[in-house]
């Protein structure tokens, strides 16, 4: 903020060499009345001036408070919104977690009872093809007889026990909908912080143009491989490309 | 056939297993890190390590090094289950001696293959 400079005005008006003749001349008359408007005409031009300042002034204060106004509202951003982003992203782990154990929960319950569906069928059809071509007495085909029964009576029970397990699997399938809500929240947040830095980095006038490389960067591992975000080297895309790749090094 | 699985999600070791155990692999053993995988390996008996790259403590390719700096691992085969897809890091984990490499997400034949592919040169 620069210090106010008055503007050189121009006085030697005709206006006001008149004014001054009357001042004298009410003076000389002893006309008090008239000498003080007068000079109440002349201490005018200057209060014009000092408004026009003062509205200056105005406006760079209320720009600066307006900057400063940003500068809090980022210390807001560092102080609890990106604890409470944490948190939230922390939530979304939890949950991402729950379900993933939840279904592998069902799914570990559920394939012995497959199995045991699929031992009972095998064996059940075994001696049905040997019933079927008549190779089986009467005490053998009682028997058989009997563990049809049974066969369908767990059948029906083992059926109800999958579609039960089958549905907490879709019931654990709803973390998706809200950690993306949560997800949604934070990426706003940081777009937030993105504009703000942005806006500091604007009016500090730090120079934006040179990139520094990080040099953590490269010791830090890339991870899952996101599309549409770049992390730098050539990375493969699938399985089929790491084979290629492998057998090129004689794998 | 015993066979260990270190990965620091709980989840994919579960995923891991689940899958070993429908390709008949009933004898699996779990650990989170390298630093707790590497005293499971030389004390106990295995026949395959399943691991994972990124992990706190030690990590899969610091695990995979001390298998083969370790005169009575040296010959243990390792296959590696990571997200990590760069090709200097999968070079990296073929000069260090690993088996096979699977990228994830990964499916049940993925594996199925890689472990067909690690027995048949062990075998041959």
């Amino acid at each position: 903020m620069g210090k106010p400079v008055m503007e050189e005005q121009n006085i030697l008006t005709d206006e006001n060499i008149a004014r001054v003749r009357d001042l004298l001349a009410t003076l000389e008359r002893g006309d008090i009345k008239g000498a003080n408007e007068v000079i109440d005409d002349l201490a005018s031009i200057r209060e014009s001036d000092i408004y026009k300042e003062m509205g200056k002034l105005t406006r760079e204060l209320h720009d600066a408070i307006m900057a400063f106004g940003m500068d809090e509202q980022l210390s807001v951003l560092a102080e609890n919104e990106i604890p409470d982003a944490r948190q939230r992203l922390r939530h979304v782990i939890d949950m991402t977690d729950q379900a993933a154990h939840r279904t592998l929960n069902e799914v570990e319950e559920s394939l012995p009872v497959c199995e045991q569906l699929e031992t009972r069928s095998k064996s059940l059809h075994d001696d049905w093809l040997r019933f079927k071509s008549r190779d089986m007495d009467i005490n053998e085909f009682k028997q058989l007889a009997h563990r049809l029964d049974k066969f369908f009576e767990v059948n029906t029970n083992d059926a109800s026990k999958l579609r039960e397990s089958l549905n907490n699997v879709l019931m654990a399938q709803d973390f998706q909908d809200l950690t993306s809500q949560i997800i949604k929240k934070v990426i706003k947040l940081v777009e937030e912080v993105e504009s703000n830095l942005v806006e500091i980095i604007r009016l500090t006038g730090a120079p934006g143009g040179k990139k520094q490389k990080d040099p953590k960067q490269e010791e830090k591992l890339a991870g899952p491989v996101v599309p549409g975000v770049n992390d730098g080297g050539s990375t493969v895309s699938g399985q089929d490309d790491v084979d290629d790749l492998l057998s090129s090094l004689g794998f | 056939m015993k066979i260990l699985i270190v990965d620091d999600f709980s989840t994919m070791r579960r995923i891991i297993k689940n899958l070993l155990r429908d390709l008949g692999f009933n004898n699996t053993a779990e650990a989170d890190d390298g630093t707790t995988a590497l005293p499971m390996l030389q004390g106990g008996k295995f026949d395959l390590l399943v691991t994972d790259w990124n992990m706190p403590g030690m990590q899969g390719i610091d695990l995979l090094k001390h298998v083969r700096a370790d005169e009575s691992l040296v010959k243990l085969p390792v296959l590696m289950v990571t997200a990590e897809q760069k090709r200097e890091q999968i070079v990296e984990a073929a000069q260090a001696g690993v088996n096979g490499y699977i990228v994830k997400p990964f499916t049940a034949q993925t594996l199925k293959e890689k472990l067909e592919k690690i027995f048949e040169r062990i075998e041959g």
